[in-house]
């Protein structure tokens, strides 16, 4: 059996060292394809655990054979890098519906993302916001147990986050992930034992008292890093089709309960949002505001990453 | 008149009102377009805290009601929040036309943030070169930096 390895495919030699360097620091062997057709060839005789690809991979017309080769050989996962490509991308790669971990930030912060992603899939340990944040932060806990407590909560962690000194931007976009992220809790994820999603169209204004099953969990934290918000729910019916679909959405939704844009709000409001998904046992969503950055410095796309317990 | 109690409308004058608060699913928006006068509604913003998706979905809805009932909405300082919704999607713009708003500025001198007031109309020709008007640091006098891309904050202001 061959050793345990990761491939890397990417056309630009610079970005396949660093890579390279960041995801050795694994302990797997990295190889290295600078195109798809070597990537399909070392597939053959490595059966990667991981693939880290350009995002030119993703739209090229080979895509589809790499990925069917990767998951015939038993790949966890594939990430995807946007690099140098434009931002103006992100749309179109979600348009694909097959990326699961699209990386856009350029170095330092790539190397976390890329390491902390790397672990999480081959350890195959994806839940907690810890996972983001540096040794010591003490993230502050919450239960939401009645839908109108949710408008309480969101104020709780936005003047917390003041009360640190961070900035009205900042707390304006923790409280909008906050609040859609809750929302989404209380509202989309409780399924019946059919599957179905029987609270999905309340209206929003109507009370909604929660059983002990059904609370929501949320915790926040920030190392000077980021601010990291984290929602739990113990219904796992959130799947990585629903997601790929919702974090590209334009258009609000005029039927129903709900506005059918509150993943795609949270995406553009935050700079990284990761999926941790338990089917049938817990959804964990994560969303991390990067604080080091100001404005002028922030890219006009955003980090994902779907990860599903097997 | 109130909305729970995290939003409000209040009128300010004849054809003036102005919104305050929280725009989210608590928030009534529909008797807006029936306070218009001659055609004309100015909705002052400066005082929305917060906008979830929600609030997003009534705040479309209450541009298609005023457009159906022949009523133009002039939106004056309005808030961040309500700034990067009409960045984020399209559909939050509508017709209204926007007279005033809230933008980011930083002073490089002393590392104050501000949300100051940029007059759209007396600043129409930067603005429309995609260009933030200069603005002066309240606390040290020095000149504050635009904190955003203008062309990502003040895309609002296209009409295409």
């Amino acid at each position: 059996m061959s050793e345990s390895s990761i491939l890397i495919v990417h056309p630009d030699r610079k970005t396949q060292r660093v890579v390279q360097r960041i995801l050795g620091a694994t302990g797997y062997r990295v190889n290295i394809a600078d195109d798809i057709e070597q990537a399909i060839r070392l597939i053959g005789h490595h059966a990667p655990v991981l693939v880290v690809v350009d995002g030119s991979v993703v739209l090229s017309d080979r895509a589809e054979a790499f990925f069917d080769a990767a998951e015939a050989r038993g790949t966890e996962a594939c990430m995807t890098l946007l690099g140098n490509m434009n931002a103006d991308d992100v749309p179109k790669i979600l348009m694909r519906g097959a990326v699961t971990n699209l990386l856009v930030h350029q170095m330092p912060t790539l190397a976390e993302e890329l390491t902390i992603t790397a672990h999480k899939l081959l350890r195959r340990d994806l839940f907690g916001l810890d996972k983001y944040l540096l040794w010591g932060v003490d993230p502050r806990t919450a239960e939401l147990k009645q839908g109108s407590d949710r408008a309480a909560l969101v104020e709780q962690v936005a003047n917390d986050l003041r009360s640190a000194g961070q900035s009205p931007r900042v707390s304006s976009m923790a409280m909008l992930v906050t609040d859609e992220l809750l929302s989404n809790a209380v509202h989309n994820a409780p399924v019946d034992a059919n599957g179905n999603h029987f609270r999905r169209d309340w209206p929003r204004d109507q009370e909604v008292q929660l059983l002990p099953n059904e609370t929501v969990k949320l915790r926040w934290a920030c190392d000077a890093r980021y601010v990291a918000i984290e929602v739990n729910d113990s219904f796992g019916s959130l799947d990585r089709k629903t997601i790929l679909h919702a974090l590209g959405k334009n258009d609000v939704r005029e039927s129903g309960g709900g506005a059918g844009m509150g993943l795609a709000l949270t995406y553009r409001s935050c700079d990284h949002l990761v999926f941790n998904l338990s089917p049938g046992r817990k959804t964990e969503i994560i969303a991390l505001i990067d604080v080091r950055q100001s404005p002028t410095e922030r890219l006009p796309a955003s980090s994902y990453n779907v990860f599903v317990e097997r | 008149m109130t909305s729970g109690n995290r939003f409000r409308i209040e009128e300010r004058g004849p054809a003036h009102v102005a919104l305050i608060g929280v725009i989210d699913e608590n928030a009534d928006l529909t008797p807006l377009p029936g306070m218009a006068q001659r055609g004309l509604l100015q909705l002052d913003l400066g005082g929305v805290t917060f906008i979830n998706s929600l609030g997003v979905r009534d705040w479309i809805r209450l541009q298609a009601a005023a457009q159906a009932a022949r009523v133009s909405l002039e939106l004056c300082n309005v808030a961040e929040p309500i700034i990067h919704q009409l960045n984020m999607i399209i559909a939050t713009r509508g017709t209204a036309k926007v007279t005033s708003f809230f933008a980011p500025y930083a002073c490089d001198n002393c590392g104050r943030e501000d949300s100051l007031i940029v007059d759209a109309v007396a600043h129409a020709a930067t603005l429309e070169r995609g260009q933030a008007p200069a603005m002066v640091c309240k606390e040290c006098g020095a000149a504050m930096a635009f904190n955003d891309f203008p062309e990502r904050y003040l895309a609002f202001l296209q009409r295409d």
